[in-house]
């Protein structure tokens, strides 16, 4: 099956005036753990927010499996698990009585993996939610999304405040949902290596547009940097398209270009450099020249 | 949905606890006053113990309203639960109905009591026989109304002028009923404000981002 799980179709959005999300189309088909990062207040909650139907688009559209956001049936619902960023509990109850009201509200709930889960992660059934920590609160969270085995798992920050022992629980978790099949899994976080380890396709938001939106292996081909060093000063122009970032020093040019390709190599050679070397880009590498605040817009990758 | 409405009767019990109390002490009340009346074979007229109920009632039932829908507000429950298999419609649906649940709690009991008791509290005036339905269904209407501007109040970012506007409103809705008593006038006027509570809120509550 090919079909787009997720569907954001020219997506705005304003806040007291400022613009969050500035256009932005993306799809996210089935089978696909997408990656989606952004520097602070870069708009991925917001993204999240609106596709679960928690707020509104000042413009466009987004459906998750086939229904629009706004109008989300339960029976949708319960075919999506979600974990909030900063696991927004119900801090009042007790472990046992969020898990009960969240089985009795579920059309589909997988008592055996549950088990299993709140047994790996020793939850205290009889404490308040407001008295657990942030890892736990994140495992119960995790837990709950998953007991109704969801074929659409949203994740937002979810390793957020979580100690390296149990974020590493916590991947090991997501990254065996994704053994099973047909799973798709939308996944924001700060900490690229996480995202690395289990996305197989990137989103890049920066200044309010999705300025990368392709697969990790993709987007590392099609990203290079170089040093370039010349006989004499270095020219000020390259005459090469979708450059993302460009620092001149002297002789010495730090050049990173988007989709790169025979072409733009061959362009370089003309301006006959004394050597060019390819620097290696791991995605954070990436990740911090596609989000510099002085980069020039990207043309979608 | 009764899992919905069984968890807003759980996190406000207080309000159908104090229902529950109120109507029992005044049950009490008005037993012992039925009783007092049949031994000095003289009438009670309990017109001078409505009035207090009523005024305990119209601002208990916004309170519990406004509590609704301030917790939830609060601690992000709507937020939490929208992301189960629950629409924001079925949530606000069932808080309404306990809502309903609770204004019941307290005007029940006390209907029976008085239909019941009605030949020794009422005057010795001959009176139609759906005067105490009446005044059933007025004051029900009344409080539900109130109960609705609680609701409307708690979900809205500024608290004061919903706040003025309850106030006021139960400023006119008490004379209105004095005016023209428990009757067909004031139970359509009372059922259209209802209708227009009820299409704000939903309107609020189905468009605010959680």
């Amino acid at each position: 099956m090919n079909e787009n799980v997720i569907e954001v179709e020219n997506l705005v959005k304003y806040f007291d005036g400022r613009c969050v999300l500035d256009g932005i189309n993306l799809k996210v088909p089935r089978g696909c753990i997408y990656g989606l990062l952004g520097r602070n207040a870069s708009g991925k909650t917001t993204i999240i927010r609106i596709l679960l139907g928690l707020e509104p688009p000042t413009r466009g559209q987004t459906f998750l499996l086939g229904a629009e956001s706004a109008n989300l049936s339960a029976k949708v619902h319960s075919r999506i698990g979600y974990v909030a960023e900063g696991h927004n509990l119900i801090q009042n109850y007790t472990v046992g009585r969020l898990i009960k009201l969240c089985k009795d509200l579920s059309l589909h709930w997988n008592d055996k993996f549950f088990e299993h889960l709140t047994e790996t992660f020793r939850l205290p059934m009889d404490r308040r939610i407001g008295q657990l920590s942030i890892g736990m609160r994140a495992q119960l969270n995790l837990s709950l999304a998953l007991a109704i085995d969801p074929e659409l798992l949203i994740l937002d920050d979810p390793t957020l405040g979580l100690d390296t022992v149990a974020r590493r629980q916590f991947l090991e978790l997501a990254i065996d949902l994704i053994g099973q099949q047909n799973r798709t899994i939308l996944f924001s976080s700060h900490i690229l290596s996480d995202v690395e380890r289990i996305a197989d396709r990137i989103g890049i938001l920066a200044g309010g547009k999705l300025v990368v939106d392709c697969a990790l292996e993709e987007l590392k081909n099609r990203v290079k940097k170089f040093r370039l060093i010349f006989p004499e000063s270095a020219p000020e122009n390259l005459y090469l398209t979708e450059i993302v970032n460009q620092e001149i020093e002297g002789r010495e040019i730090a050049i990173t270009v988007a989709n790169w390709n025979q072409q733009k190599q061959a362009m370089l050679g003309t301006f006959q450099p004394s050597s060019c070397t390819e620097l290696p880009m791991s995605l954070e590498d990436i990740f911090i020249e596609c989000t510099k605040p002085d980069v020039a817009p990207l043309a979608h990758l | 949905m009764f899992t919905l409405i069984k968890r807003e009767i759980e996190d406000h019990i207080a309000y159908f606890l104090g229902a529950a109390i109120l109507s029992s002490i005044l049950i009490v009340l008005s037993i012992s006053a039925a009783y007092k009346a049949k031994l000095d074979e003289h009438p009670v007229y309990s017109i001078g113990l409505s009035i207090p109920v009523i005024v305990i009632l119209v601002i208990g039932f916004p309170a519990m309203g406004a509590s609704q829908m301030y917790t939830d507000r609060n601690r992000k429950i709507s937020a939490f639960l929208s992301a189960l298999p629950v629409t924001r419609g079925r949530i606000l649906i069932a808080r309404i109905i306990a809502g309903i649940l609770a204004i019941l709690t307290a005007l029940v009991p006390l209907t029976i009591t008085a239909t019941v008791l009605r030949p020794l509290l009422m005057p010795p005036v001959p009176i139609y026989p759906g005067l105490i339905f009446d005044m059933f269904v007025t004051v029900f209407l009344m409080v539900f109304a109130c109960y609705c501007l609680g609701l409307l109040t708690g979900w809205a970012s500024s608290k004061v002028t919903p706040t003025l506007a309850g106030l006021a409103l139960t400023f006119v809705l008490i004379p209105l009923i004095a005016v023209k008593g428990f009757g067909l006038h004031t139970t359509v006027i009372l059922i259209l404000f209802i209708i227009a509570s009820l299409i704000r809120i939903r309107q609020k509550f189905m468009s605010t981002a959680l």
